[in-house]
């Protein structure tokens, strides 16, 4: 008999607490139902407000962590109606499809650029370094030729 | 520094108020307040350097092209050096004042802060390839012509002026293509090497001629040419000192130290290094010149002669007055005979003037 599940978030029955914890498994949070509801209730305005948001911001994190925040207490809430463990398998797998179908594209560190690749960048820098140093021994050679002395 | 702790029972912490699981981000945002009143410091620093270069700046300008006895090919490439200091320190404040304080300017991101940004860069690459040209000169003066006076400054003109313009462009257009940020201002990024690579490049060439001067002054010509190695010793000392000091900045950019304190420290420090220079290059090209020194110096005795002639002619005219009105008709030809005095120039002003005084007493 453990006491532990009962300090979920707002157990309105406290007699169900002192039945035993797999009596409580069984009867508490019905996995499916769970599922299905947090799909109609949070998933379907989630994604209008994406589409609102538009495709090209997905990435953007001031744009979409209002909406996002609104989709996790939404798990929440339904996790307090149907007296389920939060956060629990499902609700992990929802949100690993979510991200999978909304941020998959998005780099670590959000929408911050990146320099670009070793390939590109070191001769745009050793390009001007080397242009400079051609110019600097052209100027001399030319004060020195322009006194008329070797 | 976020953390989020996992008991042994193998349950994530979870805090005592809400009673969800909980990551501490509390470390992230401690100091921000203190950051934030040292940011403001600093900024306020940079406004007073740049404001401080400008004027020092502005004052040895006036100095230079005042005293006319001065100018000679070297100190034409001090004005243009310390005018493009001026311009430098002008948009460096432009972008201070405009852009930085600005996070509404800086979101719309106007095409008009990236050109700023660009005139930016080129100024500092400005900055210090006049720099490399003032040692390319004492170069060319000293160890290849040996004191022959007259050189073409085209190619100077074509190298400080000209030139910056390339790595300038380059970086915009890098920046454009791969990092294109808000008004360019991320610091970030590599691609502002794009600049300061060639700057460096510059600082270190310069520094490689100014030692080739010093060892060529000190072996070759200490015997032959003594006064005069004496006197390019001392033009030569002050490039010296300025080079090492307007590089040092580059050097250490890359090591900011992870400790608190002495990250404020280097900060200070790297402020004052880029945010002075002007004054630094004002002061030590300019004030501390000895012939400008006595050129101010003989301008301020010349001066003050002068004041003091003019008070005791003044002085003694209004007695001579006094009586000349009792004499009728008096030479002029005998005033400017008696006044042909040529140590003073101010008394024969004040001659003159008392001839005019006389013909206006004798017509009224």
């Amino acid at each position: 008999l453990t006491v532990t599940p009962c300090r979920l978030s707002s157990n309105p029955d406290p007699v169900a607490c002192l039945s035993a914890h797999h009596f409580i498994a069984a009867t508490a949070c019905h996995e499916a139902e769970y599922g299905r509801q947090i799909r109609e209730r949070c998933l379907r305005p989630f994604k209008l407000s994406m589409e609102g948001i538009g495709q090209r911001l997905w990435c953007d994190w001031d744009e979409t962590m209002g909406t996002y925040g609104e989709l996790t207490n939404c798990t929440v809430a339904v996790a307090e109606n149907l007296t389920c463990y939060w956060p629990n398998r499902l609700v992990d797998e929802f949100f690993v499809a979510v991200h999978s179908h909304y941020f998959r594209n998005c780099s670590p560190s959000g929408r911050a650029l990146r320099d670009p690749p070793n390939g590109i960048l070191c001769p745009f820098i050793l390009v001007p370094i080397l242009v400079t140093l051609l110019m600097t021994a052209l100027v001399v050679w030319r004060s020195k030729r322009s006194e008329g002395i070797v | 520094r976020a953390s989020k702790y996992c008991d042994e029972t193998g349950n994530w912490f979870r805090h005592p108020e809400s009673n969800r699981t909980w990551s501490n981000y509390t470390l992230c945002n401690s100091f921000t307040s203190e950051k934030l009143k040292m940011a403001f410091i600093l900024y306020y620093m940079a406004i007073v350097g740049h404001a401080l270069s400008i004027t020092s700046l502005l004052i040895s300008l006036a100095i230079f092209f005042y005293f006319k006895s001065l100018s000679c090919q070297r100190i034409t490439l001090h004005k243009n050096l310390f005018f493009s200091y001026v311009l430098n320190s002008m948009f460096t404040i432009a972008h201070l004042i405009i852009v930085v304080p600005n996070p509404g300017l800086v979101k719309r991101d106007p095409v008009s802060c990236k050109v700023l940004q660009f005139f930016h860069q080129y100024m500092l690459g400005c900055n210090y390839f006049w720099m490399l040209c003032e040692g390319i000169y004492l170069h060319t003066l000293i160890v290849v012509a040996v004191f022959a006076e007259e050189q073409r400054l085209h190619w100077y003109y074509l190298l400080g002026w000209g030139f910056p313009l390339v790595p300038a462009s380059i970086h915009a257009v890098a920046r454009a293509k791969y990092f294109n940020d808000n008004c360019w201002m991320s610091v970030d990024t590599h691609l502002l090497y794009i600049v300061h690579g060639p700057v460096m490049a510059a600082l270190l060439v310069n520094f490689f001629f100014l030692l080739n001067i010093v060892r060529v002054l000190v072996t070759k010509l200490r015997d032959t040419h003594r006064a005069e190695s004496n006197m390019y010793m001392k033009a030569v000392r002050a490039t010296l000192i300025l080079v090492p000091l307007l590089g040092i900045q580059f050097v250490i950019i890359p090591w900011r130290p992870e400790n608190r304190l002495a990250g404020e420290i280097y900060d200070y420090i790297m402020h004052i290094l880029m945010h002075y220079q002007g004054l630094l290059v004002a002061t030590i090209f300019c004030f501390f010149n000895g012939e400008v020194q006595g050129a101010l110096k003989r301008q301020w005795t010349q001066y003050k002669t002068q004041w003091g002639q003019r008070r005791r002619e003044h002085c003694s005219t209004r007695s001579t007055s006094y009586t000349a009105t009792s004499i009728t008709e008096v030479p002029v030809y005998l005033y400017h005979h008696d006044s042909n005095n040529e140590q003073l120039n101010g008394r024969y002003v004040d001659d003159s003037e008392l001839v005019a005084l006389k013909s206006g007493e004798t017509s009224a």
